[in-house]
């Protein structure tokens, strides 16, 4: 009984922490204690459901209410949800660190902790949830308050993008619902395990075309797939650096994770969705690296640089095979420590800068004076360019094998979507390069020149903690990257057979209803 | 014992960075330091050579442990004759350098290198000796990086130390990180052999899984596997690229002579002995698994031949001293390319000479360089001369070194160029080749020789700008300004180059057996099958040694006329520079125009994002089946049988007033009544949906609708009037055609979904037979909604109510929080393209809102409201106790409150109503509330139920209570969600009612 309300602990935590957090909205310093309090017991929470599903081989199932499936809401946490939900706690909980010591006056505001842990909790619930439908409210649970957060910002633009955001995220959620409409509608079923046998078993209904057309389009503007990606670039830049650091890094992550379950839980017949991911995986990837290559401002140099890194994860997930999606699973895990951090070095900057604002043109020359961000900046533009012994080199490297071994398991011209992909992969690392180096030698190689002469660079600004500990977690994580592959080559390998998934929720359900 | 190198350097690069990161101890001379530090790779280098003996007899030694088990990759060593006379230049040098460096660093001008990545020191006026620690930190990183990938015995393991050795590259190009040339020429490294490592990952990706393993020892033996492959040609293609663009061969040189801006230590260890050798390393050994083709073959022969001659050419053009040297390396690396390329003993042979005569003169040469820039400030050949009375002993050394390099007799030099013309005359080789190669390098011989005589004569000898043409000679060059104030150099600085000069004298003349059996094993390894090695200086009178004097000849000719040659004027077609230059541009003219979409206007991001999703329905959501099946006939059908009655008159009236009023809603121009039809459209499907029957339903659609059309008229009174009227004057602008495109695209797309749904109508829920039958046993329920909202699903509500209550305290956070501190000043639209936006002024409006549009309220209307709110909370009270069981919840209690609520607000105005409600404390209520479900939800846990269980507390307890009431989880629940509503409507509407004063 205990260990399988194991699984709802991640999501309810934050979430009453919230509604406890609103109430001690005077006292602000008691407050933020208990958000971290409460968000480092969730992730312990998290982190022990993942232990216990990793150590089982077992996924953790509750049934809300104690209602059989597929009658009431099933909590499922398989390997994969397990390892998202632990990935997404891990770095809110770095976000919640440095949260703590940045000089927003945001993070300030008696409701900015509620908002934040409420954004954990559906992050979280949308990875761990077993309902298609519960995966709406807490995609719901998500945009709002992201979008609320980021109309807090201090960004003088943080209103516009979170009202942008808020506009495409309504026809995210529009298309989300009628995609769940026609799967309703088509089997009658809310449950996604016994959703996926029925749809296994039978593809005939006429609307599961479009159902999953709905479905994918719903993910791709979570995930900013090119071309629904047009939220991102500004909300990403514009929210309150720890809001943003976790945007870009992990809350995009649920569209990932959307088509992870797509291509293998509910729809793994579709093989145009798995084409379309890497054809659209590859725009993202370029258009992201030019847009990254071409902005003048290095928090929105790193939300474009999302869009690259997202696709580089949907080329994975589009092709499909074990090592791929090993692959996939190993570089969202890492990207989302790295982006996070890279933002959160931008946000730094900011903070010192002159003028509040990660403008190069203001942040140009102003790295002398923060020379301990500057090393973490190489080491995470390494991470990011995939330059060993980062993790982000373990991505590329697990992505580039599983490519070439694709590639190479037919000939040459009959794997063109093997090494055409390939070869963009490598011409948008090289961009990549590009961008973070030449950030990295305006900001710190450059001299200092200010516009106005008297201008200053704060003698303080936000604490680097948590991005120190990031970095260090992202060199450990490229020299110690064993646990890690395991885990995702396990969790690849949980998600390749569907049945089981299935089997565990449903129990031996599986047959009376068909 | 492998590994005793790798670590002895790793422990040498923490000392450095000790010595740069820690304040204490960076005061330490720069002297000391590189004596102390050259310990490191003193230690490696006795390491490697102790395993000698071993090494030669051909056995290769191994150690690994695995890293990466789930891809099948370990961390291997593997040294063998090939990776030992790497490893040994890669040590020995690298100890030269580190001592030589100490004293390059030590005096006056040495302040250059100012800004450590990052050291704050450079803020605090550090001394330059805590600055230059950095130097040594970056060097002893590169040397460990380089090390290990000459002993790597993994490719994986291999590419890891490749790339460690471009980043440590790319930090000692910029060392001088103010200096803007050293910036972009570290860049363009960077860009340059960051791009070959992709390649060669993907390069050696293909190779080990063409033989099965990442282990070197598994690709070498697989050979024939490898070049029989239909993907020899890409995994070929993308290794050479790697070692290409790393070893600086045409046409990817140009990087390196853009690399000189590091400090010359450097240059002599990176660029010239090391480094760049790292593309040579692979190729050769690679060439026992990849070798022996004619794909092999004539991309080495060819590219290597190109670099050699383009090298030499333009080398001999530079009047910088460094820059002389990176071209004659570019051109050393070229033939030491092709001979990688030649099948045949006697190229290996020439191979591993060439390796190691190179890099000892051009060491010693880089190093002359220093000294020369050092003790004179001066690295330009035009304003050098005379200094050989200066500086006799580092002319000596220069002249040894020089002689090597244009490779005369006695000297190691002559030995390799003359293994390397007798290499181009092998039998073996097509007779094109044969004739071409020799050819090749009997110029290039010639040139290197006319370079290497410039280098030494006009730096030491001849008078400042002999043998330059006039118009080569800029005004500001001090040709009547000979006395430069030199110096002779310290002892220790002139240690390195002679050892280095005196070993490519002393190894040909004394030949030990040592160096020769060395470059034989290294030979062997790289050629795959036993290679001799004899290093006799005469073999007779043959065509090698014709060939050679021929290129003495022509070199003796060609200084001679040096001053002419560099008068021609350079041809810029060679210049790739201006490609590279040519590629970023076009690279940011890309970024342009991909960052230029996201312009900024939210309506053209919804008509792409709108007309992708059309598309994607229209190509895979097979919609376009609604024609050709049963749908249509099957829904018109169904219309038709529908019995005309009373409800059914009803049903279309509604449809009809919806339909109607949301047009009204769109073509109305004055904004409150547009929002009144749309409340009204919504109403008539609140009856739509009531005829279904299901009042539930129906009666939180009424609610809903009525308190949005609320919010939005409050939302309205805060508009300044003026803005309002001039909204309701524009005409839509453009863009206007397609909207209404895509408003029907989308109206026929759910059309569409309509009537599928319609035609499926008897395929029921499966779940709702359960639903029906387990409501009122299970959870005490009459009404399925009211049981599926707070009890089968009771946790998307719960979810739900928090959305909502997070979206009331989003207004109230935004309007007074954070808008409060907003500028009023006219902002532009944010995107990269800024546009104008003329008409935004700030939304807040100074007045208190009182009555609808600012018309005062009536007493009547006020006795309403003083009515209204009481009966509210009645009302309230009975949908949640009996809601579970009634049409009503908890939801509608809310909203209904709230809309009492609203009314005093709106009725009485703020301060009226704030004053009366006092109690009305929205966060307290939102709190209490979630905590109360989350409490409610709970205990079942602890009662035997599990989370969102239902429960009957008052059951359980016996309490005597009325019929068809319950304190049960449910009841709870609808409480919780009431309070959570009102919490957040009362947020909103406070927000929104709120007068402008106080926020000033």
């Amino acid at each position: 009984m205990m260990s399988s309300s194991l699984a709802i602990l991640p999501i309810v935590i934050p979430l009453t922490a919230a509604a406890a957090a609103l109430l001690l909205r005077r006292n602000f310093r008691l407050q933020a204690a208990w958000a971290f309090g409460a968000m480092l017991t969730a992730l312990a929470a998290s982190a022990y459901l993942l232990w216990t599903v990793w150590s089982t081989g077992r996924p953790v199932i509750y049934q809300m209410g104690q209602w059989p499936a597929p009658f009431g809401i099933t909590i499922a946490a398989d390997l994969l949800s397990a390892t998202m939900g632990a990935m997404v706690q891990l770095v809110f909980a770095f976000g919640f660190i440095y949260a703590l010591g940045a000089k927003d006056k945001a993070v300030r505001h008696p409701t900015f902790y509620p908002l934040f842990l409420c954004l954990v909790a559906g992050l979280t619930g949308g990875m761990l949830t077993g309902d298609i439908f519960n995966l709406f409210v807490m995609v719901e649970l998500i945009v709002i308050s992201g979008t609320v957060l980021t109309a807090m910002s201090d960004d003088r633009y943080g209103p516009e993008a979170a009202y942008k955001y808020f506009l495409i995220s309504t026809v995210a959620s529009f298309s989300l619902l009628f995609g769940i409409g026609c799967l309703y509608i088509s089997y009658g079923t809310l449950n996604m395990a016994d959703l996926a046998a029925r749809i296994a078993a039978d593809q005939a209904p006429a609307l599961l075309p479009a159902a999953i057309v709905f479905l994918a389009v719903t993910f791709m503007i979570k995930s900013a797939v090119v071309p629904f990606h047009f939220w991102q670039p500004d909300f990403h830049t514009a929210s309150p650096t720890p809001v943003s650091a976790m945007l870009s890094s992990v809350v995009v992550k649920i569209g990932v994770y959307g088509f992870l379950r797509m291509t293998t839980l509910l729809t793994p017949h579709a093989d145009w969705l798995r084409a379309l991911l890497v054809a659209l995986g590859i725009v993202g990837i370029v258009f992201g690296g030019l847009g990254a290559a071409g902005t003048h401002n290095a928090k929105r140099m790193f939300a474009y640089s999302t869009l690259a890194q997202i696709g580089f994860i949907h080329v994975g997930v589009g092709w499909g095979t074990p090592l791929s999606l090993t692959a996939a699973i190993v570089f969202t895990f890492n990207h989302a420590l790295i982006k996070s951090t890279l933002l959160m070095l931008s946000g730094y900057l900011a903070s010192r800068a002159p003028v509040k604002t990660a403008s190069f043109s203001v942040l140009r020359g102003t790295g002398k004076y923060a020379p301990l961000a500057g090393v973490l900046f190489f080491v995470g533009g390494m991470a990011l360019a995939g330059i060993p012994p980062t993790n982000g080199f373990i991505s590329k490297l697990t992505l580039f094998e599983s490519g070439v071994q694709a590639a190479r398991s037919g000939s040459v011209n009959g794997t063109l979507a093997y090494w055409a992909p390939l070869l963009l992969l490598g011409v948008s690392s090289i961009i990549t390069l590009v961008y973070v180096f030449r950030a990295l030698m305006k900001i710190w190689w450059e001299p200092f020149k200010p516009d106005a002469p008297e201008a200053k660079v704060k003698p303080s600004g936000d604490s680097l903690l948590a991005p120190s500990l990031m970095i260090a977690a992202c060199i450990a994580l490229g020299i110690w990257a064993q646990p890690l592959l395991q885990l995702a080559q396990d969790a690849s390998e949980w998600i390749r057979q569907p049945q089981a998934y299935v089997q565990a929720v449903l129990g031996e359900r599986t047959g009376r209803l068909k | 014992m492998l590994t005793v190198p790798i670590f002895a350097c790793l422990i040498g690069a923490s000392a450095g960075a000790a010595f740069t990161f820690i304040p204490r101890i960076r005061s330490i001379a720069p002297r000391a330091l590189g004596w102390l530090l050259a310990i490191a790779p003193g230690t490696a280098f006795v390491a490697i050579a102790s395993q000698f003996p071993r090494v030669v007899e051909g056995e290769a030694l191994t150690w690994r442990t695995p890293w990466l088990p789930a891809l099948g990759i370990e961390f291997a060593f593997y040294l063998d004759g090939l990776s030992a006379l790497f490893g040994l230049i890669v040590t020995g040098i690298g100890a030269l350098v580190l001592i030589y460096a100490g004293y390059y660093f030590t005096p006056k001008h040495a302040e250059s290198g100012a800004e450590l990545l990052g050291d704050a020191s450079a803020a605090v006026h550090a001394s330059h000796s805590s600055t230059d620690a950095r130097f040594f930190l970056y060097v002893l990183l590169f040397m460990t990086s380089m090390l290990g990938l000459v002993l790597a015995g993994d490719v994986i393991t291999l590419f890891l130390f490749w790339e460690g050795t471009s980043i440590t590259s790319f930090l000692l190009i910029a060392y001088k990180t103010k200096d803007e040339e050293a910036r972009s020429g570290a860049f363009k490294a960077l860009f340059v052999t960051g791009g070959g490592g992709i390649a060669l990952l993907a390069g050696l990706l293909f190779a080990s899984a063409i033989s099965g393993s990442t282990d070197l020892t598994a690709i070498l033996r697989n050979g024939d596997a490898l070049r029989s492959d239909a993907w020899y040609p890409v995994m070929l293609g993308l290794i050479a690229f790697g070692a290409f663009t790393k070893s600086a061969q045409a046409p990817f040189h140009f990087w390196l002579p853009g690399a000189m801006t590091a400090p010359t230590p450097a240059s002599a260890y990176l660029h010239s002995a090391t480094m760049v050798k790292a593309g040579i390393y692979l190729m050769a050994r690679l060439h026992p698994a990849l070798g022996n083709t004619p794909m092999w073959f004539w991309l080495l022969i060819v590219t290597g031949g190109a670099t050699m001659l383009v090298g030499a050419i333009i080398g001999l053009r530079q009047s910088d001293l460094k820059s002389i040297l990176a071209y004659s390396t570019v051109s050393q690396l070229g033939a030491l390319m092709m001979l990688t390329g030649e099948e045949a003993p006697s190229a290996f042979k020439a191979l591993a000479i060439g390796v190691l005569a190179h890099a000892l003169y051009k060491g010693a040469l880089f190093m002359i360089v220093g000294i020369v820039d050092h003790e004179t400030g001066v690295r330009d050949l035009r304003r050098l001369g005379n200094l050989w009375r200066a500086m006799p002993w580092t002319f000596l050394v220069c002249g040894i070194a020089a002689l090597s390099m244009a490779g005369l007799p006695p000297l190691f030099g002559f030995l390799a160029k003359e293994t390397l013309l007798a290499a181009g005359l092998e039998d073996a080789l097509p007779l094109l080749t044969r004739i071409v190669l020799p050819t090749i390098t009997v110029l290039t011989g010639a040139l290197m020789l006319a370079q290497a005589a410039s280098l030494t004569l006009d730096t030491f000898v001849t008078r400042p700008g002999a043998g330059w043409p006039a118009s080569r000679l800029g005004t500001d060059d001090a040709r009547d300004k000979p006395d430069l104030h030199a110096h002779e150099a310290p002892a220790g600085m002139l240690l390195g180059p002679a050892l280095l000069a005196g070993l490519s004298l002393a190894i040909s003349v004394l030949q030990p057996e040592a160096i020769v059996s060395l470059l034989a094993g290294a030979a062997t390894a790289a050629y795959g099958a036993k290679v001799k090695v004899s290093l006799a200086l005469f073999h007779g009178i043959n065509l090698p040694l014709i060939l050679s004097s021929i290129a003495i000849t022509l070199g003796v000719v060609s200084f001679a006329l040096r001053s002419p040659i560099r008068g021609i004027p350079g041809a810029a077609a060679l210049n790739m520079n201006l490609l590279y230059d040519r590629v970023l541009r076009g690279l940011d003219g890309a970024a342009g125009i991909a960052t230029r979409t996201q312009a900024g206007r939210i309506r053209a991001y919804l008509a792409v994002i709108l007309t992708a999703l059309f598309a994607l329905v229209i190509v895979f959501g097979e919609l376009w089946r609604v024609f050709d099946g049963a749908v249509l006939p099957d829904a018109s059908r169904r219309l038709l049988d529908e019995p005309f009655g009373l409800q059914s008159a009803l049903r279309a009236f509604g449809l009809l007033l919806a339909v109607a009023a949301s047009f009204v809603s769109i073509v109305i121009r004055r904004d409150l009544l547009a929002i009144i039809a749309l409340g009204s459209s919504g109403l008539a499907v609140a009856v739509v949906i009531a005829l279904e029957p299901s009042p539930d339903v129906a009666l939180v659609q009424a609610v809903v609708d009525t308190l949005t059309l609320v919010v939005l008229v409050l939302a309205l009174s805060r508009l300044p009037r003026a803005q309002r009227e001039r909204a309701e004057g524009l005409n839509g602008g453009d863009g206007q055609k397609r909207n209404a495109l895509l408003a029907v695209a989308g109206g026929a797309m759910v059309t569409v979904l309509c009537l599928y749904a319609f035609a499926s109508r008897p395929r029921a829920s499966l779940v709702t037979p359960y639903y029906e039958q387990n409501a009122k046993p299970l959870t005490g329920a009459a009404d399925i909604v009211g049981a599926i909202v707070v009890d089968f699903r009771g946790f998307d509500t719960m979810i739900e109510i928090t959305v909502f209550s997070m979206a009331g305290i989003g207004v109230f956070s935004l309007l007074r929080y954070a808008m409060k501190k907003r500028e009023t000043e006219h902002l532009p639209a944010q995107g990269e393209v800024e546009l104008k936006v003329k008409d935004r002024q700030s939304w807040l409006m100074p007045a208190t809102i009182r009555g609808i549009d600012g018309v005062r309220t009536s007493p009547f209307v006020r006795a309403l409201g003083y009515v209204a709110l009481p009966l509210a909370f009645v009302l309230a009270i009975v949908q949640m106790v009996y809601g579970h069981d009634q049409p009503g919840d908890g939801f509608t209690a809310g909203v209904t409150l709230s809309l009492g609520v609203g009314f005093w607000y709106v009725v009485f105005g703020y301060d009226e109503a704030k004053r009366h409600l006092r109690f009305l404390r929205p966060g307290l209520l939102i709190g209490v509330g979630i905590l109360t479900v989350m409490a409610g939800s709970t205990a079942p846990v602890f009662l035997g139920g599990g989370f969102f269980s239902p429960f009957d507390f008052s059951a359980a307890l016996g309490l005597p209570l009325p019929e068809g009431f319950y304190i049960s989880t449910s009841f709870l629940f609808e409480l919780a969600i009431a309070l959570v509503v009102l919490g957040a409507v009362i947020f909103i509407i406070d927000t929104l009612g709120h007068p402008e004063r106080d926020l000033e």
